[in-house]
């Protein structure tokens, strides 16, 4: 096994369907070192979103090894999985997802708060005054505009500080300037923090960003190539 | 674009019907229906049949459906027109004859009956005195029957002659039970029966005898009230018309509080279901918004959105009353089968009304409670297919609770509450709603201040409660009228058997005895006592009438065919106490108080009083023993019939009818199987009439113990259905716990953190509903209790373990009924992208 922080070989991912096993994800293999910033790119229905799930351990695959921050991830139960998420992982969705019951100190506090930080509130107010956003600490997320969430969701990525972050089209459900500053906030914070950068994405500009690119169709992976 | 015909509208309705009818929302609304039609049809045939039954008992009671009684025979048009009508009918002939034997007279009560009597109920007799008995036809002519004690009085074996008048008879069985003969315990006379064909040769009935004649008749409701109208007008003074109306008040009484238990059962059903259509409607409206949005882009009017998903509503609660109404018509066979002792075959079969009503019912709760979250779906702006957070504007909150409270009226009047009761239930639960619910929603703002320091489970558990105060409030609300239903359920059924277990202990009096004279009193008692551990004290029994009220004529004051004109037509039975009877309650006035007045006291039954519209003050005046005796109104008094004790209508204060001749009369429970000392007891004390009563007793019990299981059966279904509502509110709110789960195991929260937070949201959100509930309970068995079961009211401390069996019933609930939340795919994040 690599010493990479995310490691991944022969992943293959199958699903039932009326005509038989359909494949979404075809023998795909890649491997991450600390602070290096994958862009994962493919037309819809490329099997972008579930090597994304995979990789995150949000799923199993239906065969190939994930190992990430040096654990198999086939070898560990559902709520295992979860506490290697909890320890090493951050995500930043299109669609922000925030917690609708919480404002935004509480969702940024929350990863803190499931790794037991005593510090959460100090470390979710310096975030939030990172991202912009010192000023609506208490406002709820039907407060907030859409890239004001998202900046919430970009300060909750990183409170843990995470040995990963994962994202999951971050500009998608955005304008191409509020879309652009996210952009720039991911970056800056992934070379502050060191962070591995796991990017899914159409936006070829924004994945021409990343030091790699892996490129996906029908479920096979066609390159993996250095962009930079 | 142009209006869409309502047609396309409806077919495009139904369309999307059939593609949504694997949505869980739709699922629970179906349920939810189904449920609250199954029961309120089911306790609507069972009301209907019940009370058909009720009626048919009460015939029993008469041996007919209808008697023309008289003291002549009937004239032959009278009879001529109940034949004409096809009614079966039976004769009867009653007087009162000295019976002989060879070396002894005894004065007797016969009865001559033709082949066909009794028409209701039968007749049972014994091969020997106090043995088992047997249903079969009455005397052949030629041959008797007669009670037990005339066989003691006059020391008779079976097989032996008795004469009645002219006439020597057989004696060939034991009389144990005539339908007819029930409830009369104040026959004095032991009973003969014999066949009508000897009467004549008896030469008995001659013109003046004192002689009553009955013309039994059974046929359909409909021949009956025909033959009714025919003779009505022309009834002679001494004749009068008698039928099931006039039931026994025991059965009626315990039936009657069974039907009106079952009435609110069947409102707690729909209720429930209420809750369960208004929760699962709004899901169904909410996960409809983008569609509407899109809808109203495309081009659809406001009205016409709103119309689309009114007839899949629509179409959708036809489905579900009907199967329901189907379901209800099964379950009523079930509880029928339960009864099957007390509903004889005969009742007439279930109609089609019942069924309609509660397909009714179902649609009216469904237009109370689905219409608000609907309307609604009307609003729905198109602007939200751009932005998916444009909510539509809250329907204004009048439409919201106007609806409901309306349905819910409508529905409570079909189950025939009355309006005051109707009004009393509706009014208490909205002001109890409005008071509970506004400090809920204070209670919830003031929690999130010391929300801020708590633990992440709780807030994680609360914040959603807190994040939308009024929704969970609401939902509190929601939980609460479930558990208020289920307990208040619970706690009638609870009260119901224990009010009639009261009136009918194991060791309730089984024999009553009248004409014990004075000299032996003491004796009797003194072996009553031994004979049993439960006897009732020895009142005296002077006979009297009342003549005048007020020194008016009686018979002027009171209306045909009351209970008071039936109390004034023969004699009271009088009494004197110095004490109130134990199971008597003073209504009115006060008991005797050693202050003299002008007039000495008297103590009427409250019911008789207002009959005779009695005042407290009134002079009343009897004969008694061919004197006149004048007392006045001291105090009015509710005596309970059920009890099976000696009551009186009329207790006079001690020393008013001391110097009159009075006899003795007493009840006493005999155990089984001293059968024996019974007749030793008749032989001691030959002129003591002792009555047993062990048959109409048992017959008592048994049908209370149906109906106590009826009410068990119903309970569940109750709890049943409570429990069902329960998961339905829980499945509505689904949808954003497991966008909610999934979200947090993304971010790595294992699942005891979110079952932590579940427990702890669903357990507060339990003991809160069970506080409600419990206040709301006591409240409304308050109501029920005053105006509806005529119980009296106490608190009841075990209701204050409602909160904790809110949490703990909620809580689980919670759990178990989100548990796809717990266990969603943190995949599920990705998805939704």
């Amino acid at each position: 096994m690599s010493a990479s922080i995310l490691y991944a070989r022969n992943l293959s991912k199958a699903v039932p369907s009326a005509e038989g096993e359909l494949a979404i994800l075809d023998d795909v293999s890649l491997s991450l070192d600390k602070g290096d910033s994958l862009a994962i790119v493919g037309t819809s229905g490329s099997g972008k979103s579930t090597l994304l799930g995979l990789l995150a351990g949000l799923d199993l695959p239906t065969s190939g090894e994930v190992h990430l921050a040096g654990q198999l991830l086939g070898a560990l139960d559902e709520d295992q999985r979860a506490r290697v998420r909890a320890e090493h992982v951050g995500f930043v969705f299109q669609s922000f997802q925030l917690l609708d019951s919480l404002n935004a100190l509480e969702n940024v506090m929350l990863p803190l708060e499931l790794h037991g930080r005593p510090d959460a509130q100090a470390k979710a107010t310096e975030l939030l005054d990172r991202v912009g956003l010192g000023a609506r600490l208490h406002h709820y997320p039907r407060q907030l505009s859409g890239g004001e969430q998202q900046r919430v969701a970009v300060a909750r990525a990183f409170a843990a500080e995470p040995a990963v972050l994962f994202a999951d089209e971050p500009t998608g459900n955005l304008d191409s300037h509020t879309g652009a500053t996210i952009t720039e906030l991911l970056f800056e914070l992934n070379r502050e923090r060191g962070t591995t950068l796991v990017l899914v994405t159409h936006d070829e500009r924004l994945a021409q960003r990343c030091q790699r690119l892996l490129r996906l169709e029908g479920g096979r992976q066609l390159v993996d190539e250095s962009s930079q | 674009m142009k209006h869409v015909p309502v047609s396309r509208l409806a077919m495009l309705a139904l369309r999307q019907l059939m593609r949504d009818g694997r949505a869980g929302e739709l699922r629970v609304l179906f349920f939810a229906l189904l449920i609250a039609v199954a029961a309120s049809t089911a306790i609507g045939y069972f009301g209907a049949r019940l009370n058909d039954a009720m009626l048919l008992r009460a015939t029993e009671f008469l041996g007919a459906d209808l008697v023309l009684r008289g003291s002549a025979p009937a004239e032959p048009e009278q009879v001529k027109a109940g034949e004409q009508l096809q009614l079966q009918h039976a004769r009867v002939v009653e007087f009162s004859s000295v019976v002989a034997t060879d070396d002894n007279l005894q004065l007797t009560s016969v009865k001559a009956a033709d082949d066909s009597y009794p028409l209701r109920g039968e007749l049972r007799s014994a091969a020997a005195p106090y043995q088992p008995e047997q249903p079969g036809p009455g005397p052949q002519p030629g041959e008797a029957w007669a009670e037990a004690r005339l066989f003691a009085a006059l020391n008779l074996q079976i097989g032996d002659q008795i004469e009645v008048g002219n006439k020597p008879l057989q004696l060939t069985r034991v009389l144990t039970y005539e339908p007819d003969r029930v409830g009369d315990f104040y026959s004095l006379t032991p009973r003969v029966l014999m066949h009508l064909d000897d009467l004549e040769t008896t030469g008995v009935v001659q013109p003046g005898s004192r002689v009553s004649y009955r013309e039994l008749w059974r046929g359909s409701p409909e021949q009956l009230e025909a033959y009714e109208e025919r003779i009505k007008a022309d009834l002679e003074p001494h004749q009068r018309i008698e039928t099931a109306k006039d039931g026994n008040r025991q059965i009626g009484g315990a039936l009657g509080r069974a039907e009106r238990y079952l009435n609110l059962a069947s409102l707690a059903a729909v209720l429930l279901a209420g809750v369960a259509v208004a929760l699962s409607a709004a899901r169904f409206a909410a996960r409809r918004f983008d569609a509407s949005a899109l809808l109203r882009c495309l081009g659809l009017s406001r009205r016409e959105a709103l119309m689309l998903y009114s007839l899949q509503l629509a179409c959708l609660g036809l489905a579900a009353s009907s199967a329901g109404a189907l379901l209800g018509w099964a379950g009523q066979h079930g509880l029928f089968f339960l009864l099957r002792e007390l509903v004889v075959s005969e009742v007439p079969p279930a109609t089609l009304w019942p069924a309609l009503a509660g397909i009714a019912t179902g649609l009216v709760a469904l237009a109370g409670f689905a219409l608000p979250p609907l309307a609604a779906l009307g609003r729905v702006p198109p602007l939200r297919v751009l932005r998916r957070d444009m909510l539509p504007i809250p329907p204004s909150s009048w439409l919201v609770y106007g609806a409901a409270v309306i349905a819910l009226g409508l529905i409570m009047w079909r189950l025939s509450l009355d309006l005051k009761i109707t009004l009393a239930l509706l009014g208490g639960g909205l002001l109890a709603t409005v008071i509970l619910g506004g400090s809920l929603l204070l209670a919830l703002k003031g929690l999130r201040r010391a929300l801020s320091g708590a633990s992440l489970t709780w807030r994680l558990g609360l914040g959603q409660l807190l994040r939308h105060p009024l929704a969970a409030a609401g939902q509190s609300l929601a939980f609460g009228l479930i558990l208020l239903a289920m307990a208040l359920i619970g706690l009638l059924r609870g009260e119901l058997l224990d009010t009639w277990q009261n009136q009918l202990p194991d060791d309730a009096p089984n024999h009553f005895v009248l004409n014990i004279l004075p000299a032996d009193r003491d004796a009797f008692t003194a072996r009553i006592e031994a004979l049993s551990d439960h006897a009732a004290p020895l009142y005296p029994v002077v006979p009297g009438r009342l003549v005048a009220i007020n020194g008016e004529p009686v018979r002027q004051l009171v209306s045909k065919e009351s209970q008071g004109e039936r109390a004034i037509r023969r004699d009271l039975s009088l009494t004197w106490a110095q004490e109130l009877p134990s199971d008597n309650r003073l209504t009115a006035g006060q008991w005797w108080t050693g202050a003299q007045g002008d007039l000495p006291g008297v103590s009427v039954e409250a019911e008789l009083a207002e009959s005779l519209q009695l005042q407290l003050g009134d002079h009343l005046s009897f004969t008694v023993g061919g004197l006149t005796r004048d007392v006045r109104v001291t105090s009015l008094r509710e005596v309970n019939w059920d009890s099976f004790q000696p009551n009186f209508y009329m207790i006079f204060e001690p020393d008013t009818l001391q110097d009159m001749p009075a006899t003795y009369m007493t009840s006493f429970h005999l155990p089984e199987g001293k059968d024996r000392d019974l007749v030793r007891l008749a032989r001691d004390f030959p002129s003591a009439t002792i009555l047993q009563v062990e048959a109409l007793l048992s017959q008592l019990r048994s049908i209370l113990a149906q109906v106590s299981l009826a009410v068990e059966y119903v309970l569940l279904f109750v709890l049943a259905a409570g429990l069902a509502v329960l998961f339905a509110g829980l499945q509505a709110t689904l949808d954003e716990r497991i966008r909610q789960g999934a979200l947090l195991r993304a971010l790595g929260a294992e699942r005891k953190l979110l079952l932590r937070a579940r427990r702890t949201e669903f357990g507060v959100l339990g003991a809160a509903s069970g506080v409600l509930a419990a206040l709301g309970c006591e409240l409304v068995s308050a109501l029920l209790y005053h105006f509806v079961f005529d119980l009296r009211w106490q608190p009841h401390p075990w209701l204050l373990l409602l909160p904790l069996i809110g949490a703990l019933l909620v809580g689980a609930a919670g759990v178990l009924g989100t548990r796809r939340a717990l266990d969603a795919s943190p995949l599920n994040v990705l998805r939704e992208n």
